[in-house]
């Protein structure tokens, strides 16, 4: 009988810890246990026989740091070839057994918030997952993360390597928290789309503490659960960390938890063959009770769920170029931050999930949209929706989000399905589902509900439940056809109530042609929500859209006590911090870095019939001298510099939306290249500067933290950049800064390098080969200014 | 709980200089973003107890052998240290990440509140240990870092695996050996018979330009 027919028949014990034990039979402190699979065999032989005799249904290999990050310089494959052959011994020996490959973390953390690139955390696991299989594993086991996108990484790598049941537990503290902000909901949304066999707990926790987690994920979960606590909480003793929960108490706990539905259960630290006999006698003859299927249709970031078919969802649509000059030039430059504000502002406005699309013809989408979502990722927690009609973008953009994402879209068209669905079944998400086919879209809602039944028939051939769809049954004008919306309308209800699957609308189609479009947007957006629209994809700075959104929900009773609606248009009557200071001119506006009042200046102005170039010339470069020169006197701190800066960056913006239009532009001054050097990840040196050349007019093209020599040359020579800055914090970076100007001096001659960061000084720069050490941002400004006169 | 030291705080910031006026809207600024960051910092710390031996500029505990004078004098006459990380978590990196989009002005001020929080949270943590080892007649000596003086930064990993930080406290270090997340400090603390404080802090630093020194 196989794992997977015992998972499902009866109630499975794992062992207990394995480095105590080892410990005990003589392996030092410090030196890595994987290393006895192949020096002291038979120590590692005996742990694994002492847990099949006291009862352990499945033994783990010896295998928990065995990934090519961790125990980088040693035989990986070797070594997990020799763990799993050491279990399947000691199963052999004693007659019955599993065996489950260990994969633990890689000790290091993930990009963005580390230095470790996903694909290379997946290359990490891939060849223990190999040498394991081949071995003879029955399963894998990957356990104790603490972050949910490592253990995306390590189920991908076991996922595209075997064909072996996987398990995976994750380490929560008391709070329901991981280390990296994830909780629950998050870790059973991810793993359930990449569809694990069993999730669960681990370390950190003794069973105590992890009983009172256990009914959420019970409720969050349609997988078996498995927890394998500590015994206890660690205490320090003596130097020495001692568990103090004994086995009887341990196993009475653990008998609780099955009783109410655990399916897997075991030791982590702290845990002895005693603890397993214990549990063994309490738990192994208790009945197994069933798991329920939740039926949950839900997508989810790294730290956050979003539940469709309770409150209505609203999907923020501002990342799309599609009518957005703005944001096609950012994207069309790589002005990353510009995308990531839009997310930011997003956010505050109340959007939930948050839809990215970057095509364009000029971009290579397949590249830029995954970095896109990394970026995002970096700065928001709420979910994506990953909107591209590219399948090898979507693929990429999939793979590497850090969550289940939601996906836009799927239609009715074979060649769709086929493109969309294993894609989704590999790295899981949820799709929204267009109501039209290779006939386009039907004229009734009939025809529309009948290819949302062909869509979940064809979702079911590929194992994904009609759940992990979200029809979007299309608006369309009514200004072209009058029946339009009450066909939208008789869709969104009959796939709700006949189909039971949860719907999104783009709205705004329905008012196109027509004058004061909102209103019948909104109109018609309460009439959705009122046949049962689950989600809705909007501009959230649309305050029609969203207080119709907030009214519908408190009206409804999905606002408990109206105290979101309450909180929104209290939002909107109180005073904002900044009032714009009536009369305020520009300059001073800028001078006291005052952003409202700076922009409400310069939109007088504008009104006043001041040419943009005048209120540049006139109010915002004296304005900007100024402040620098009493910053450089020190009459002005560095915050408020920056304050001063941010207001003129926002003035900036303002008027060179209206010099578009009068299509006229200031000569832009020289291009200069950013970036903190190779193994450097603090950037706010970097990003300091970055804002004051950008004041000064330098158009800024900002690569970074941590990058390479040859990314940072290849940059300056495609742009042709006259200067390059470099930011470096620590004396270990400094020699990836000296690399990197030595390859500029020979691929780039031209560009004047200007360095700066903590460690370094004047001397130190000078010795290294820059042309400038920039004791602070404004002596940038100022160094790039003299060169570019002196021409 | 820790709290924002703000008197160091305003000193990252240069506030301290005279010359300038802190006025009404920078005090907002520095009220709202610590505000900000004690609403999204998880401090959190590990630590353990090691015997150390120490002689002829290298101190060995933990299984590290590290080469370095300036440790070794640190820790002259210590039997014992304590071995030393803490972090604000992977939040308050990415509040910095946030702010340094949106608005660079709070993000410099959110650095140097996450800085000051950092360090008050360090403190607070082995004033507790320096309670807890009084009765034994043992004294706490200050944190001296990896990457201090000529202690390696190599060490940053060894000492990071020694107290487990990554699976207990989610801290790690990169190729590089920059500590992820970045609001962290990792440090060897020693433990001595005698109340004796050797040069640290600026005194102990060879960086005599920055513009932070402080004597």
């Amino acid at each position: 009988m196989n794992i997977r027919e015992e998972l499902a028949r009866r109630v499975l014990i794992f062992d207990g810890g394995m480095g105590t034990m080892l410990q005990a039979a003589g392996l030092p402190a410090g030196y890595e246990p994987e290393l006895w699979n192949l020096e002291r065999p038979d120590a590692v032989r005996a742990v694994h026989a002492q847990y099949l005799t006291a009862g352990a249904d499945i033994v783990t290999t010896n295998t928990f740091g065995a990934n090519a990050v961790k125990l980088a310089g040693h035989p990986v494959e070797e070594i997990v070839t020799a763990a799993v052959t050491l279990a399947r011994e000691a199963v052999a020996e004693h007659g019955k057994g599993f065996v489950a490959l260990d994969l633990g973390p890689t000790g290091r953390l993930l990009r963005p918030m580390g230095d470790l690139p996903f694909e290379e955390a997946v290359a990490a696991y891939a060849p223990a997952v190999r040498a394991g299989a081949a071995a003879g594993a029955d399963l894998v086991l990957i356990e104790t993360m603490s972050d949910l996108y490592e253990a995306k990484a390590a189920v991908l790598a076991a996922k595209e390597n075997c064909g072996l049941p996987i398990f995976v537990s994750v380490v929560l503290d008391q709070t329901g928290r991981m280390l990296t902000g994830g909780d629950l909901s998050s870790a059973v949304a991810l793993l359930e789309g990449l569809g694990v066999d069993a999730i669960g707990l681990n370390c950190g926790l003794g069973p105590q503490q992890m009983a009172t987690l256990f009914p959420e994920l019970l409720r969050l979960t349609s997988l078996p659960v498995l927890i394998q606590p500590n015994a206890g909480l660690p205490e320090c003793v003596d130097g020495c960390t001692h568990f103090r929960v004994g086995p009887e108490e341990f196993a009475a706990a653990m008998a609780e938890l099955v009783r109410s539905g655990l399916r897997v259960t075991g030791g982590c630290c702290g845990t002895t063959p005693e603890h397993i006999r214990a549990l063994s006698a309490a738990c192994r003859d208790l009945p197994a009770l069933p798991v329920a299927p939740k039926h949950r249709t839900w997508v989810s970031s790294y730290a956050r769920t979003v539940v469709f078919g309770g409150k209505p969802v609203l999907i923020g649509e501002r990342i799309n170029p599609t009518g957005k000059p703005r944001l096609k030039e950012a994207l069309r430059s790589g002005d990353m931050d510009y995308v990531l504000r839009l997310a930011i502002e997003q956010q505050e406005k109340g959007a939930q999930v948050l839809d990215v699309n970057v095509g364009l013809p000029e971009v290579d989408e397949p590249a830029l949209l995954p970095r896109t979502v990394e970026e995002l990722q970096a700065v928001t927690d709420l979910p994506l929706q990953i909107d591209t009609n590219h399948p090898e973008a979507m693929a990429a953009a999939m793979r590497c989000y850090n969550g289940r994402p939601l996906v836009n879209s799927v239609s009715g068209k074979a060649e769709s399905m086929a493109a969309v669905f294993p894609l989704l079944k590999r790295y899981g998400g949820t799709a929204i589902a267009l109501t039209l086919d290779e006939n386009g879209i039907p004229a009734t809602a009939g025809e529309r509900v009948a290819i949302a039944q062909k869509i979940i028939d064809t979702a079911a051939s590929y194992g994904i439940p009609k759940e992990g769809l979200i029809f979007d049954p299309l608006a369309l004008t009514i200004s072209a056809d009058q029946s339009a919306a009450a066909v939208t309308l008789e869709t969104v209800d009959r796939i709700t109530r006949e189909l039971g699957c949860r719907t999104s609308l783009g709205v705004s189609n329905v008012s196109f042609g027509l004058p004061r479009r909102e209103a019948v947007n909104s109109a018609f957006f309460l009439l959705a929500l009122e046949h049962g629209l689950s989600a809705a994809i909007l501009n959230p700075n649309s305050a029609p859209m969203t207080d119709a959104l907030r009214a519908y929900c408190a009206l409804k009773g999905l606002d408990p006590n109206c105290q979101d609606y309450i909180a929104a248009m209290a939002g909107e009557t109180a005073p904002a911090p900044a009032v714009p200071a009536a009369g305020m001119d520009l300059g001073t506006a800028v001078e006291r870095g005052l952003k409202e009042s700076a922009v409400a200046a310069a939109k007088a102005g504008l009104d006043g019939g001041n040419a943009p170039m005048e209120l540049i010339d006139d109010g915002l470069i004296p304005a900007l001298d100024r402040v620098g020169a009493a910053f450089e006197t020190g009459k002005l701190y560095l915050p408020q510099l920056l304050m001063s800066a941010e207001a003129a960056k926002a003035v900036f913006e303002l008027l060179r939306g209206a010099m578009t239009r009068e299509g006229e532009r200031p000569a832009a001054k020289a291009k200069v290249v950013l970036s903190t050097v190779k193994g450097d990840v603090h950037d706010i040196g970097k990003n300091i500067v970055k804002v004051l050349l950008e004041n000064y007019g330098y158009q800024v093209v900002d690569l970074g933290k941590d990058v390479s020599p040859q990314a940072v040359t290849e940059a300056v020579v495609r742009e042709h950049a006259a200067f390059c800055g470099l930011s470096a914090l620590m004396t270990t970076t400094v020699g990836a800064m000296e690399e990197t100007i030595a390859l500029l001096r020979q691929e780039a001659p031209w560009c004047k390098v200007m360095v700066g960061g903590a460690v370094l000084t004047e001397d130190y720069a000078r010795r290294m080969g820059a042309d400038f050490y920039g004791k602070d941002a404004m002596s940038d400004v100022r160094y790039a200014d003299g060169v570019t006169e002196a021409g | 709980m820790a709290e924002i030291d703000w008197k160091e705080a305003r000193r990252y910031l240069g506030l301290h200089r005279p010359g300038g006026t802190v006025d009404e809207q920078l005090e907002e600024s520095l009220r709202s973003c610590g505000a900000e960051l004690d609403a999204t910092a998880r401090p959190r710390a590990v630590w353990r107890r090691f015997s150390v031996t120490v002689e002829d500029g290298t101190v060995t505990c933990a299984g590290m052998v590290i080469p370095s004078a300036y440790l070794a004098r640190h820790l002259k006459n210590c039997g014992e240290v304590y071995l030393f990380a803490a972090t604000l978590g992977a939040e308050t990196d990415r509040l910095l990440r946030r702010s340094a989009v949106t608005q660079v002005s709070r993000a410099v001020i959110l650095q140097a509140c996450a800085a000051s929080l950092l360090e008050a949270y360090c403190d607070e943590c082995c004033d507790g240990l320096a309670r807890e080892v009084a009765p034994e007649g043992l004294f706490l000596r200050p944190r001296f870092s990896p990457g201090y003086g000529d202690f390696p930064i190599d060490f940053q990993r060894p000492l990071l695996e020694a107290l487990e930080a990554s699976k207990r406290i989610g801290l790690t270090a990169t190729e590089a050996m920059m500590l992820t997340p970045t609001k962290s400090v990792t440090a060897v603390v020693g433990l001595s018979s005698t109340p004796w404080c050797p040069p640290t802090g600026c005194a102990a630093c060879g960086k005599t330009d920055c513009a932070f020194r402080k004597g």
